[in-house]
Parts: C-alpha cells; structure tokens; sequence
C-alpha cells in the first residue's frame, strides 16, 4: 500500500514536470535562445541572448499582448 | 507593460547597460503594433510556440501562454534574480525589480 503510494505520487510529480517547468534557480547559467524581434519601430532582426554579454538582461514573461500590467 | 515604460528610467536605467526583453507567444507583428500604439522604449520577443518559456519555467501549458515570470540576468549570464510570479500589481515587486538590477551592474 505504502509502496503503492509512493509510485502514485512519483507518477504524479513526473506528469508535473512533463506539462510545466519549474522556474530557473538564481545563480544558474541563463539558458541562451534566439526569438524574432519586435520594437516600436516594427519587427526586427531576431534577438540572441548570448549576443548581450556584458550587459544586464531582464527578461520579462507575461500573458498577452494589449493586457494590463 | 505600462509600468515598465513609466519607470524605464529608474528600473532599467533607461536601457543604458541594461537591456529589457518582453517575452510572450504573440506573433511579432501583434508585438511591433502594440509597442507602436504605446510607445515601449524596449524590445519585445515573440515566442510563438512557447520554446522558450518552456526553457525558463514561464510557460502555462493549460491556455498556452507565458505566466509572469521575471527574471535578471547579470552581465556574466548568470541568473542574478527571479520573480516567479512576477506580482505586477505589488509596488515592492518593482523596489526588489530595480534593486537587482542596480545590483548587478554593480551598484552604480
């Protein structure tokens, strides 16, 4: 029983990790990527993370275009 | 979005040194429309098939969209802070937002 519920709860932690990733730790290497690019001039030339060394990175994840916040 | 631009100044030293990337999985041109429409002195992504957010922990599988996360990266490429939430409605979330990014310039 107690084994029986223990694989339940790893299967369950497994099916977590498999639908959404935990956050990054602080003190962790930033993963680097490239994504196209947009300003208030229009859509730029895409953006590559490892290509601003030397400078402060914020990256902001939020919902959706036009929303508050 | 708003609160960036009205404290670009104080929070991200008004893009000297720092530089502020909107993440979410809108496409480019919906990003380049809004930015236009409000004037956002920063850059935008789009992360269309959520890749990305994926990588850094922000996506939301269930509607298909980044949660608000935050993250500061320092100069070196090293994750120097994180706010996950990022809670947007919080005065203190944007004290501890500048903060670190004071910090990791070097406190200048």
């Amino acid at each position: 029983m107690r084994i029986a519920a223990l694989t339940l709860a790893l299967g369950l932690v497994a099916c977590g990790s498999m639908t959404a990733q935990a956050p990054l730790e602080v003190g962790s290497k930033a993963p680097d990527f490239t994504l196209p690019s947009a300003t208030a001039a229009g859509v730029g030339k895409p953006v590559r993370l490892a290509d601003l060394k030397g400078r402060t990175v914020v990256l902001a994840f939020f919902y959706k275009a036009r929303t508050g916040g | 979005m708003n609160a960036y631009r009205d404290q670009y100044a104080q929070l991200f030293n008004g893009g000297k040194d720092v530089t502020l990337l909107a993440i979410s999985t809108d496409a480019v041109g919906d990003l380049a429309s809004w930015a236009k429409d409000a004037g956002y002195p920063f850059t935008f992504l789009s992360d269309t098939g959520g890749s990305v957010g994926r990588l850094y922990g922000a996506f939301n599988p269930a509607f298909r969209l980044d949660n608000r996360t935050l993250y500061v990266v320092g100069p070196d490429g090293t994750i120097v802070h994180r706010a996950a939430p990022f809670r947007e409605v919080d005065p203190t979330a944007y004290t501890d937002l500048g903060a670190a990014v004071k910090k990791a310039r070097g406190g200048q």
